[in-house]
């Protein structure tokens, strides 16, 4: 059986249901379908029938039928009837289309801005991705009881804000989408950052992100040049997600990673948006795929463009300026032996605004002081490093820097 | 017979990924049972239980969640003795969700 079919059969069913039903009854439509899954689950011991998505699909269908029973007899104590969706031809919402608009006008709920930024991420990887509370923690890195209460708050502002199962139109839907795009950008980089040992939940959630943006990639109205972008972006990296950490679980910077092990059918994929993307303004996504995207281009690591990979940072740092970018631009001029710019860019950044991450500008003034043959310099700043560097992963890579420096 | 007792799988709140991973499990057991062409039937069943009892026939009607162990299901296997049949419920999936397995031998009338 294909990987993951329970878990995004789950997504598809419970955006289809709540597209009948409304948003107001998530928490039964969720219930139901879970029902659903363990039926199958029971029936499909003695042998999972030929096509698993038909036969999950007739049994969402039948749960419509289930719910408008349950929902009509629960309304009408309170004297309500439900009547909209009883006029909805039910076979036409099964439709693949359909189910691709269903699980986008979720994905816009999740998103949506009246709930708070942490809760969108919990929520989408609940109702669209078909996590559970648990996994949503592991992954996340955060306690279950965390979780489940930012689902329940998600869930409680979806009530009471009555927030509606659309895709968004008009003027609204560039902001909207911003944010979209925004959350699936922390899910995938939750997975490609996170340095977490654990491979499998990097490639579920970079998996995931993968999958949400490919969802806006099918609707004429969100397949934007910044979404083909992200697109493209995630390709890159993901293509080379293997190669990040080694059998020991040590994180491998870019010049030690095994090349052959990149994905190439995910990068000629990644290449393919990237076409696409260049046909509208350049955004973000846009400079941040092309960085990406000369990375994977390199045979070797001696052989990246890094002027072309400043010239991108540039731009980036036109239209986006931050801190996280200016340490991005010192890594590249260190790579161009540009020394001198380097250290001017080091000396303006202040890095508390780096919070969490402040290690890596320690970490770089280290690399600096190495590349300069400075040993008691770059020690001292790598001593900063270490005491901020909270990651297991993150520090065995500072040590091992460190080790150079103490052979200078 | 083997008879399988556990909590109902709905009550234990499993993720659709951990669902399908059990299924597997469950599939991979059956198959085994089936290759070494020991299996006769098996019947999930399902959790609602209506008990009827006593003189009067009094019906009680008990959710999944009421009852922590559940018959959620069994097989009927053919095996020499009790201890080959033991060895089979070795491979039962659920035993890390606190299920358990009862061996229970089926008369035959000679």
């Amino acid at each position: 059986m294909i990987d993951h079919l329970f878990r995004h059969q789950y997504g598809k069913m419970v955006s289809i249901l709540t597209r009948i039903f409304g948003l107001a009854h998530l928490q039964l439509i969720e219930d139901a379908v879970q029902d659903t899954f363990v039926m199958a689950m029971k029936t499909w011991r003695e042998g999972v029938p030929e096509n698993p998505e038909a036969w999950l699909t007739k049994a969402a269908k039948n749960r419509v039928l289930d719910l408008f029973r349950k929902i009509n007899a629960d309304q009408e104590r309170e004297g309500k009837w439900v009547s909209g969706p009883a006029t909805i031809a039910l076979n036409e919402l099964f439709l693949d289309s359909e189910i691709v608009d269903s699980q986008l006008r979720m994905i816009f709920a999740a998103c949506n801005p009246a709930l708070k930024p942490q809760d969108q991420i919990a929520f989408a990887l609940k109702t669209i991705s078909g996590f559970s509370a648990q996994e949503i923690a592991s992954a996340l890195l955060l306690k279950e009881e965390t979780v489940k209460k930012r689902l329940v708050r998600a869930r409680k502002v979806i009530a009471s804000e009555n927030i509606v199962f659309e895709i968004p139109t008009g003027p609204s839907l560039p902001e909207r989408l911003h944010r979209v795009m925004e959350v699936i950008y922390l899910i995938f980089n939750e997975g490609f950052h996170s340095n977490r040992q654990e491979a499998l939940i990097r490639e579920e959630l970079c998996g995931e992100a993968l999958r949400l943006c490919k969802l806006l990639l099918t609707n004429e109205h969100t397949a934007t040049g910044d979404a083909q972008a992200l697109f493209a972006l995630f390709c890159f990296h993901s293509a080379r997600l293997r190669s990040k950490v080694n059998e020991q679980g040590q994180v491998l910077s870019l010049k030690e990673q095994d090349r052959s092990l990149w994905y190439a059918p995910l990068i000629s994929v990644g290449y393919h948006a990237l076409q696409k993307a260049v046909q509208s303004p350049f955004g973000i996504y846009h400079f941040e795929a092309a960085i990406a995207a000369e990375h994977v281009m390199a045979e070797s690591y001696e052989d990246t463009n890094w002027k072309q990979i400043l010239r991108h940072y540039e731009q980036l740092d036109i239209l986006h300026p931050s801190t996280f970018n200016k340490l991005n631009l010192a890594t590249v001029h260190l790579q161009l032996n540009d020394f001198e710019a380097a250290r001017s860019l080091l000396e303006a950044i202040e890095p508390e605004s780096l919070e969490q991450r402040a290690y890596l500008y320690h970490g770089l003034w280290a690399e600096y002081f190495l590349r300069m043959h400075l040993k008691k310099e770059g020690l001292a700043a790598m001593e900063e490093a270490l005491a901020k560097v909270r990651n297991k992963a993150e520090r065995e890579f500072l040590e091992r820097k460190k080790d150079k420096l103490e052979q200078l | 017979m083997l008879i399988f007792i556990g909590e109902d799988y709905i009550t234990m709140g499993m993720s659709p990924e951990e669902m399908q991973e059990r299924m597997g499990r469950w599939a991979a057991w059956s198959e085994k049972m089936d290759a070494n062409g020991i299996k006769h039937r098996g019947d999930a069943l399902l959790a609602p239980v209506t008990r009827i009892s006593g003189v009067e026939r009094t019906r009680t009607d008990l959710a999944a969640a009421e009852v922590k162990e559940l018959v959620g299901g069994y097989y009927t296997i053919t095996v020499e003795n009790l201890e080959k049949a033991i060895e089979v419920a070795q491979d039962y999936p659920d035993y890390d969700l606190g299920g358990y397995v009862e061996v229970r031998e089926v008369m035959v009338f000679e």
